[in-house]
């Protein structure tokens, strides 16, 4: 009787699983990028949070002190980047990509130095099945919470017009750089608990390579979805939608590796597909120099 | 104004420097190691005998292709982050042809390079093409493709591509004709580390004195000026992303024919994203990128046998190549968005 | 008051009052320190030496507004000080802020339209609003006509005298002399970062204030030698747009051995035109160059191996790779023609004809005055054997002395049987050169005058776009 509304069901909860931390990544781009910096270093972060938030859950036995010491981690190396980014004035994506690499050593250094083993951690303390439901309802509460503090708020209106023009901005009394760094740091934040979500959400350990990626299909949702909350929440499902879809397919007989590319070529289509139509917050990207 | 393509030296140099060895001691005492063991064993393993000494430069020759590669891209004004991608792909190329097709030497090694070189080159050059078609930003386009090469050299090399003789996921043993000669015995350096420097300095010269040269910096420098000079900037960055692609497509054919004899999936530990670093602190100049790719080759090497010797995980040494990533990302900004 | 930038003293010992109810104006040419000391009166940036009082608010209307496009009108005057209702802005009294501001001070905005949508005569109304929203008794005017058609320029300073009779002080940085004499109290005149004359504007004459400005007298031009203009450039229906400029229907010639020029206000449509020519962008229509019919899908390089060369409006952009040396920047748009041992040659043969300081070919252009790269970006396209010149802003932000130089560049050119098609803001400057003039106005062309013809009031009136 279940039969292909069981199967449907089944499909729409497990895209949601795997859009969850997509959609924070997506949510950290746009609110990084719609004040005019350019977080590449997403997958880095999610990596920071899986990561820390793993080791302070089998530390102190708390997955809550895990998930919030993995905010913690996220908002720090969104930081560093920030800093780079607005007062060193580098260049964005290539900052972005060191703090990837960087991230990725420094946990798979960090398993060494905890568990003695490479590879994986132990098992630690996981927020179960009540934790993991909550951190998907509050990525959709954070999607529309962000939409709101965007549109609604005096600080909306300033990150928006630091990402637009922010000597315009300057001119009328806002602190450009001060802004900008904010906005990177809060957007770290959330982008970590998709971290968060993988290591200790879905399972209970950190392993490398577990975020594979990730980090960078949420930058392509942020385009997607035009730099808009809800827009990359939206895309976000979509990309999801291709991971779930893998394990239907796997059974059907397709090669594991197709599927598992499948959510990486969509991300390519949908960019080819959108790249000329869609415009960003004008200055993203743009370092920001005082005169 | 800002010194972008200045070189800004001492400066950095000086921050590169107290990255690795400040960075290097803190995560060695973190380890329990004393920064002094550490360090020795690193620069030790880096050369302490002969054979330690090819190997480090074979570890060298490995970077120094995808950064030449990546130098090119940048200095055509794209980010070309997908160099570990095209690596695999040209190492599975030839690989995989090297091992199918039996030839005498003087025929296989030209072909198994060329090979990796075209895989590599039209794999750089599909984001190029989205680039300049579609307007589509490269540096995502890149991430995707390189996720997208592991999968699909794994697919090929497991499923309709197998070769028989292989493990799993690799292609056959090359025969002795299609493996690259030894450059010092009984040592896995061969003829590709001064294939490598003679490329460099032909880049070089092509940058330099050809209008080919002229007309990528300026596209890359000034894209609205080089618009008006009558420089093509679609096809100009296509053409740069594919040589881009091809220089990282001949390394992984060089390490391939040269060092392991066969393709595996894991023959990179990360060359392609190391190679940005290296391209960086060589300040995008192929001389100065030699001499990179040796600093991060010692760093390479030595962190192996410092991870052996001293039992110091040898992820500090990609940990500082990213921090080193970021404190020199300025030495590149998008001439295009300049503003004065 | 001092302030250096780099190795320039911008503002060298600079004293300034103004006085409530008054219109002050200062002037100098390019480069001379205005903008620099309105930004420090502005605070916007620090002076080395020097204090600053004032007596409450001040406010500042930028040369090139600092406007946010994505953003609407009340999202602009606002920014950092809107109406809040406790946590979100309270839109309804933002908007009625903006209506009773416009209505208030006669600048009627609508406030919820985007800033992008707006002509510039009414963006410079939001800029305004901006500042008038903080209640300054110092107002500071960058320019503030550059982009304002003449007849619109009459009612900008309506505006501005009923502010000065509310009891604001006001002070417009300008370099255009009959606006000063017609609209200011006082003047005060800079050259090289120093004041160098103080007037009261009803003492003094415009030729008085320009021989100050300038040190001296204004070189005077080329000459202009008869000739009859052979057939060259054709137009028909030319029709084409360039990001926001739309150009329709264009019709007119340009012969070789003379000069058209094209007046018009910024944003008519100009751009288009200059970038169509340039085969930058496509266009409908026929466009026939020297007998042959160009194509509309053609690519710069191929205008350029036809003969046509380009001028563009905004040097640092679209004509200069700023790091480069002089000599690679020479070889700019000929790097297919030119052998690379000539390179240094040819940056010799610029330097020398068009006086270029320092007289260096490794000298990096970045590093160079406003007025040098511009005569390095002329020099190019003059010396590589040019048919059709397409000249947009020849002269823009360089010193008298270089653009006078650049006008006799251009005019020696034409006597040699180049087509110059000269497409600029100033008024003065077409009216100096040009053989026949086109007004331009919303993308058509409303009026042709020849040289005896021309009529300030009547291309004034088109330019705005009154019959």
């Amino acid at each position: 009787m279940n039969g292909w509304i069981g199967a449907l069901l089944a499909l729409a909860a497990l895209t949601l699983i795997k859009a969850t931390p997509l959609i924070y990544a997506a949510l950290g781009g746009v609110l990084s990028e719609r004040s005019g910096v350019v977080n590449i270093g997403l997958e880095g972060i999610l990596i920071a949070g899986a990561f820390t938030a793993v080791i302070v859950s089998g530390a102190t036995g708390s997955p809550v002190l895990g998930a919030l010491a993995g905010v913690v981690a996220g908002a720090l190396l969104a930081a560093l980047l920030a800093y780079a980014a607005t007062r060193l004035a580098v260049d964005q994506i290539v900052a972005g990509t060191g703090l990837n690499i960087a991230a990725l050593a420094a946990a798979a250094f960090g398993l060494v130095l905890v568990y003695h083993q490479p590879g994986a951690s132990h098992e630690v303390p996981a927020l179960g099945q009540t934790g993991e439901d909550a951190l998907i309802v509050l990525a959709l509460v954070a999607a529309v919470g962000l939409h709101l503090a965007l549109t609604r708020t005096p600080w909306g209106l300033r990150v928006r017009a630091c990402g637009e023009d922010p000597s315009a901005a300057e001119s009328a009394g806002i602190d450009a750089l001060r802004t900008r760094f904010l906005a990177v740091v809060i957007g770290g934040a959330i982008a970590a608990l998709g971290g968060v979500f993988l290591s200790l959400g879905e399972l209970d350990l950190y392993s490398d390579g577990m975020t594979a990626g990730r980090g960078f299909i949420a930058l392509a949702a942020v385009i997607f979805g035009r730099w808009t909350p809800l827009g990359a929440t939206g895309a976000a499902i979509f990309f999801g939608f291709f991971a779930a879809l893998q394990f239907s397919l796997q059974r059907a007989g397709v090669p594991s590796e197709v599927m598992q590319a499948l959510p990486y070529v969509a991300a390519l289509v949908a960019l080819a597909g959108f790249a000329g139509r869609v415009r960003a917050p004008a200055s993203d990207g743009v370092p920001y120099i005082r005169p | 104004m800002n010194a972008l393509w200045r070189v800004r030296g001492l400066r950095d140099l000086l921050v590169v420097i107290v990255l690795v060895f400040g960075v290097g001691s803190i995560a060695m005492l973190l380890a329990h190691v004393s920064p002094i063991d550490g360090f020795s064993a690193l620069f030790d393993g880096a050369f302490g005998t002969w054979e330690e000494i090819a190997e480090t430069l074979v570890q060298t020759t490995n970077l120094l292709f995808p950064a030449l590669g990546i130098a090119v891209a940048f200095r055509a004004g794209m980010f070309n982050i997908g160099a570990e991608g095209q690596l695999i792909l040209g190492g599975f190329a030839a690989g995989w042809l090297g091992a199918q097709v039996p030839a005498p030497a003087w025929i296989a090694i030209p072909m198994v390079l060329i090979a990796g070189a075209l895989a590599g080159g039209v794999w750089g050059a599909i984001p190029g093409f989205l680039r300049a078609r579609f307007g589509a930003n490269e540096v995502i386009a890149t991430l995707m493709l390189n996720v997208i090469a592991v999968l699909l050299a794994t697919y090929l090399v497991t499923g309709p591509l197998i070769q028989a003789g292989g493990g799993a996921q690799e292609t056959a043993l090359l025969p002795k004709a299609a493996q690259l000669g030894d450059l010092v015995p009984d040592s896995r350096l061969t003829w590709a580390f001064p294939l490598a420097l003679v490329l460099a300095f032909a880049l070089r010269w092509v940058l330099q004195r050809t209008v080919f040269g002229y007309e990528l910096r300026a596209a890359g420098e000034a894209p609205e000026a080089a618009k008006r000079a009558g420089i093509d900037l679609g096809r100009t960055a296509l053409v740069a992303m594919a040589i881009s692609g091809a220089l990282a497509g001949l390394g992984g054919a060089t390490i391939v024919t040269g060092v392991l004899h066969r393709f595996n999936v894991g023959l990179s530990p990360g060359y392609g994203f190391i190679g940005i670093a290296v391209a960086l602190v060589g300040n995008l100049d192929p001389l100065w990128i030699c001499v990179a790719a040796l600093g991060f080759g010692i760093l390479q090497s030595g962190g192996i046998a410092m991870q052996a010797e001293a039992e110091v995980p040898k992820q500090v040494v990609s940990l500082v190549t990213g921090l080193v990533i970021i404190a020199l990302a300025g030495r590149r900004v998008v001439a295009s968005r300049r503003t004065t | 008051m001092r302030r250096r930038f780099g190795a320039v003293q911008a503002v060298d010992g600079v004293d300034l009052e103004l006085l409530p109810g008054e219109i002050h104006a200062l002037v100098g040419e390019n480069g001379a320190g205005k903008s620099t000391l309105a930004a420090i009166a502005y605070g916007a940036v620090r002076p080395d030496e020097g204090t600053i009082e004032a007596n409450g608010v001040v406010g500042l209307v930028h040369q090139h507004f600092k406007l946010i496009d994505r953003l609407r009108v009340w999202e602009n005057v606002l920014l950092n000080r809107e109406p809040r209702k406790g946590w979100t802005i309270d839109v309804p009294a933002a908007r009625e802020r903006v209506r009773s501001l416009g209505t208030r001070y006669g600048l009627d905005v609508d406030p919820d339209v985007l800033v992008e949508t707006l002509p510039v005569g009414v963006k410079q109304r939001v800029e305004l609003l901006r500042e008038l929203d903080r209640e300054p008794t110092v107002l500071l005017l960058d320019e503030p006509t550059a982009a304002l058609a003449p007849s619109e320029i009459a009612s900008f300073f309506t505006t501005i005298q009923d502010l000065a009779a509310r009891g604001t002080a006001i002070m417009v940085v300008t370099h255009k002399l009959a606006e000063v004499i017609a609209y200011s109290q006082r003047v005060t005149v800079m050259r090289h970062g120093r004041v160098v004359a103080r007037h009261q504007t009803a003492e003094t004459t415009a030729a008085e204030i320009a021989r100050e400005m300038v040190g001296g007298e204004v070189p005077p031009l080329a000459e202009r030698e008869m000739r009859a203009p052979q057939p060259l450039l054709d137009a028909r229906g030319l029709t084409a747009h360039s990001g926001t400029s739309v150009l329709h229907e264009a019709t007119f010639t340009v012969g070789a051995g003379e000069i058209v020029g094209i007046a018009g206000v910024e944003g008519n449509g100009q751009s288009a035109l200059a970038d169509a020519l340039a085969g930058i962008i496509p266009f409908g229509g026929t466009l026939l160059f020297a007998g042959t019919a160009l194509r509309g899908d053609d690519s710069p390089a191929a205008r350029i191996k036809a003969g046509v060369r380009v001028i563009p409006q905004d040097r640092l952009r679209e004509a200069l790779v700023l790091d480069w040396s002089v000599r690679d920047n020479a070889a700019l748009g000929r790097q297919r023609t030119l052998p690379l041992a000539r390179f240094d040659a040819a940056a010799r043969e610029i330097i020398e004809r068009f006086d270029v300081r320092p007289p260096n070919p490794g000298a990096i252009v970045g590093a160079l005055s406003g007025g040098n790269q511009q005569k390095i970006v002329v020099g190019r396209a003059l010396l590589g054997a040019p048919r059709l010149l397409v000249a947009y802003q020849p002269t823009r932000g360089i010193d008298i002395g270089a653009a006078a130089l650049v006008q006799s560049r251009l005019i020696e050119a034409r006597n040699a049987g180049v087509g110059v098609l000269l497409i600029s803001f100033e008024l003065d400057e077409i009216f100096a050169c040009a053989d026949r003039v086109l007004v331009i106005s919303d993308g058509r062309f409303v009026g042709t005058f020849a040289h005896d013809e021309i009529d300030r009031g009547r291309i004034g009136a088109l330019m705005a776009g009154h019959a």
